[in-house]
């Protein structure tokens, strides 16, 4: 029963979904490490702050997320321009640790603003319930697991798209290449960081009003996303945005089908023994480093 | 009264954090002329050029473009100012397309049709680089690198544009190329300011040249008298 092709389809399916979300997760992480060289701990917080606006919009003001989502976006870029204008410009240069230790710390204070704020409760937004009967192939997809799941994969092929044709896109690739270059040819090179900064903000942010449908989730929920995303990193190839879509989409999967076959405890660990896979039999990432970043 | 000249700097002093590597240095470059800045390794020429640039912070001293001071500049202004820049070690964004450095020289040009427009004109002007238009950047060969920075470095039409050892590194072949394309270069109009380790070749095509020594001017002259004197020939042309 386990080996029909439609358990197997359904499985498929709903891991691609899940890994839609880490996807657009890790993609965000990405970008500010291939262009700031800065591993950004908070991500995993800029994440909740979506989740938890999701969840104040839907409670006090009986807005829907996917209304919110758009406000959300705007409000973490904007925050994530001011992150980069106020904090981690002073990082850049700086050895790596430096930039560990004050994103660590920030990731600390925002997540204890989260429980002095909301406590430690976990939350959820029960929107969107049921789901989509696709009579064709015979199978249902959760209403919110399918509706996360696309806008996370348009969103993440959307910043791809913006990266790879537009020319605010381009720019943000030649301040990751080569920074001075970058300036003589024009570009304000602080605000095209802060630009990407916001960006990668705005991403965690719509990962964290489509989490808030999709699980329910407390301050203390972005770490263990943060943990997952590295290795989605590390799998798909650090610096190197596809890889992070293709790393995201493969974790979804893999951990589906543990979580099908065996168990969901053994689905939680997948990640990181997958990581170690990949460390072992292909050090660079799937992608590798050298291929098109962007 | 005559025009100031297009480029003029007074007095000069740089560092790189608290170590002075520029003292006093002048030069001047009227619109037109090739100007070379000689001298040996570490005498100070990329400084002088990043010190232009804004990319080495100035101590003292002034830095004029046709008249108007423009000391200490963001260096992402430079293009807004008329000057191209090409560093030295032809450095590219390796892992985009050629089309696409080329776009990056012009990234000020807001609008895409004029901006597409620059790219085919500098293409025209490269017969061998619009060949390879859709190539990553880092995947061409020495000569064909230095054509694209150059090319990128041309897509403002700056008023001044300023090489930093264009020739350094490649063959032979290429090394004529490039000479022969900074004439057309000065022939279209383009006033340019080179630094060059190949010194003779480059008081060959230039009008004067400055020889640069422990961050200080040593030599001034028009390029056909540096080329006959007897102290910058034994120093600095390898010659007796
Ligand atoms: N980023 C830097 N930090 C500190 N010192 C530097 C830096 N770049 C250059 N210097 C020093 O400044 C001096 C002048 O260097 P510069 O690169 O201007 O010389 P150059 O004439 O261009 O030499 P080369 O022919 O090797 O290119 C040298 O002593 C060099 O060691
Ligand atoms: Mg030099």
């Amino acid at each position: 029963m386990l080996w029909e092709s439609s358990v197997l389809l359904q499985l498929a399916l709903s891991g691609l979904l899940a890994g839609a979300l880490y996807a657009l997760l890790a993609c965000g992480l990405n970008l500010v490490f291939g262009v700031m060289g800065v591993i950004n701990l908070a991500h995993g917080e800029l994440m909740i702050a979506g989740a938890f606006l999701s969840w104040l919009a839907y409670r006090y003001i009986d807005l829907h997320p996917l209304v919110v989502l758009p406000l959300v976006m705007g409000l973490l870029y904007g925050f994530g321009v001011l992150l980069q204008r106020w904090l981690i410009e002073r990082l850049t240069g700086r050895d790596e640790l430096t930039s560990l230790l004050v994103t660590y710390g920030l990731s600390i204070l925002l997540m204890n603003l989260g429980l002095l704020l909301f406590s430690a409760d976990f939350r959820s937004v029960p929107v969107l319930q049921g789901g989509f009967y696709l009579s064709s192939l015979d199978l249902v997809i959760s209403k919110p697991r399918a509706v996360a799941g696309a806008i996370s994969l348009a969103l993440t092929l959307g910043i791809f798209g913006f990266l790879r044709y537009h020319r605010m896109g381009k720019a943000i690739r030649a301040v990751s290449e080569q920074p001075e270059v970058a300036m003589i040819c024009g570009i304000d090179v602080a605000k095209v960081r802060q630009m990407t900064f916001g960006i990668a903000a705005a991403m965690a942010g719509a990962a964290g009003v489509l989490l808030s449908i999709l699980y329910s989730f407390s301050p203390e929920t972005g770490g263990e996303f943060l943990l997952k995303c590295f290795a989605v990193l590390v799998i798909g190839g650090m610096g190197n945005f596809l890889g992070a879509l293709l790393g995201g989409l493969l974790l979804g999967l893999v951990e589906a089908f543990v979580g099908g076959f065996f168990n969901v405890q053994w689905a939680e660990a997948v990640a990181y023994l997958l990581l170690v896979l990949v460390l072992l039999l292909r050090p660079g990432g799937l992608l590798g480093q050298r291929h098109a970043v962007f | 009264m005559s025009a100031p000249p297009l480029l003029h700097l007074q007095q000069l002093d740089a560092s790189y954090g608290p170590i002075q590597v520029l003292f006093s240095v002048q030069l001047e470059v009227q619109p037109g002329e090739i100007v070379a800045l000689i001298g040996p390794n570490g005498a100070g020429k990329s400084t002088v050029i990043k010190s232009i640039i804004g990319l080495v912070r100035v101590l003292r001293g002034q830095i004029r473009l046709a008249g108007r001071e423009i000391t200490g500049m963001a260096t992402h202004h430079a293009p807004l100012h008329g000057i191209g820049y090409v560093p030295q070690g032809r450095i590219l964004f390796a892992r985009m397309t050629v089309r696409e450095n080329l776009e990056m020289g012009a990234f000020l040009q807001q609008d895409p049709r004029e901006r597409r427009r620059l790219v085919e004109e500098v293409l025209d002007q490269f017969p061998q680089l619009a060949a390879r238009a859709q190539v990553l950047a880092g995947h061409l060969s020495g000569g064909e690198q230095q054509m694209l920075a150059i090319g990128r470095s041309l897509m403002m039409r700056p008023k001044l544009l300023m090489l930093d050892e264009p020739s350094l590194g490649l063959s032979p072949k290429y090394v004529d190329q490039i000479f022969a394309q900074l004439l057309v270069l000065r022939d279209q109009g383009h006033t340019l300011l080179m630094v060059e380790q190949n010194a003779a070749r480059a008081l060959e095509i230039a009008d004067r040249g400055y020889v640069l020594e422990l961050g200080r001017n040593r030599f001034a002259d028009r390029a056909s008298a540096l080329l006959e004197n007897e102290a910058v020939r034994r120093l600095y042309l390898g010659g007796v």
